[in-house]
């Protein structure tokens, strides 16, 4: 069942199975600006206009990214959003593959840093801007499933230690 | 000065592989984004190159800034041992170089900042060092695996919720930075 969509709480908080009253939850508000501005990080790299790179394709890869990395609960909260964006049925863009190509490789292998992997996006029609976006939102999705995994493996050792 | 494995804590430059933004062709936004993300983001080709996005790189200077410099909580110098740590996993040699110098400036010293580049996995100069550098290497290596058995480590050596939660912001936040220097350019010598 995926968690409650409870007011007060945020992405991370619902990925990580947090509830207001829990001791992590509110160790968390500790650093308020850091939520703030994980939270609006998350909405300006899906919702700022960019050409060249709808929403809908932005939480494609975001998913992506999520399935690759494990992080089942994030990729379920992307895979809600595209279900309910209205712009899920318009047709991807023809670069979504080379866009997935590029998630892929950043998600897994972050060493590699391929100066060819942004030629490539560059020759499937996206700017710089765009390339820039995509980059961003895949390094935060990065970010951010570390948090939650982070987070989780907190509530089990609160589990295992008083 | 040390450099080993590639690694160094000199000051390094860094070269975008994309169009970094023209100053002169700035709107407002990115020239007020470009000044409350770094002093010197004007003329750096990675925050220029950044501001292509100004409100993406407003939110994620905002998250920068509250996780690496906020007062309280984890000592500074340890959420750049984490950062360092990191880096060096992700073979950053950027973003290693910087923040092994912030590590030098907070804890006055370079010891963990050898073991580190010779390896990370062994590296710290105490228990709790280890116990830093180590969850720092399981963040980034293995997030989907970790359980109680990373934390305990933590625990052991004293640090609070609200610490292992700086710690783990700062570790985090790596793997964000790391991807872009890594992929949207590359480090160079200092023309200085």
């Amino acid at each position: 069942m995926p968690p409650l969509d409870l007011p007060d709480t945020d992405v991370i908080d619902r990925a990580a199975g947090l509830v207001p009253g829990d001791t992590l939850y509110a160790a968390r508000r500790f650093r308020a600006k850091v939520i703030e501005a994980t939270q609006a990080s998350h909405d300006a790299l899906l919702e700022q206009p960019v050409d060249g790179l709808s929403t809908a394709d932005r939480l494609r890869v975001a998913a992506h990214v999520c399935t690759i990395a494990g992080a089942a609960s994030l990729a379920e909260h992307y895979e809600a959003r595209l279900a309910a964006d209205a712009g899920r049925d318009a047709s991807s863009s023809p670069a979504l593959p080379a866009m997935l190509q590029f998630a892929a490789a950043l998600t897994t292998d972050p060493r590699r840093g391929d100066r060819a992997a942004l030629e490539r996006l560059r020759r499937a029609g996206l700017g710089d801007a765009a390339i820039v976006a995509l980059a961003q939102l895949v390094a935060f999705v990065s970010y951010q499933l570390r948090v939650v995994a982070g987070l989780k493996a907190m509530r089990a050792a609160q589990g295992v230690k008083p | 000065m040390i450099r080993r494995n590639g690694f160094t804590d000199e000051t390094l430059e860094w070269r975008s592989w994309l169009e970094p933004l023209r100053i002169a062709e700035a709107t407002p936004l990115q020239l007020e984004v470009l000044d409350e993300s770094h002093a010197q983001s004007r003329t750096s080709p990675y925050y220029l190159t950044l501001a292509h996005q100004p409100l993406m790189l407003r939110h994620r200077s905002a998250a920068y800034n509250a996780i690496m410099y906020a007062p309280g909580g984890l000592p500074r110098a340890e959420r750049e041992l984490g950062a360092m740590v990191v880096s060096v996993t992700n073979g950053c040699v950027y973003c290693t170089s910087v923040h092994a110098q912030r590590f030098e400036q907070l804890a006055k010293r370079s010891d963990t900042v050898e073991q580190v580049f010779d390896d990370p996995r062994s590296a710290g100069t105490s228990e709790r060092e280890r116990a830093i550098a180590q969850f720092a290497i399981a963040v980034t290596e293995r997030p989907q695996a970790l359980g109680a058995a990373d934390v305990a480590p933590l625990r052991d050596v004293g640090m609070s919720d609200e610490e292992i939660i700086d710690l783990l912001h700062a570790v985090a936040i790596f793997g964000w930075a790391n991807r872009l220097m890594q992929n949207l350019g590359e480090p160079a010598a200092s023309a200085t």
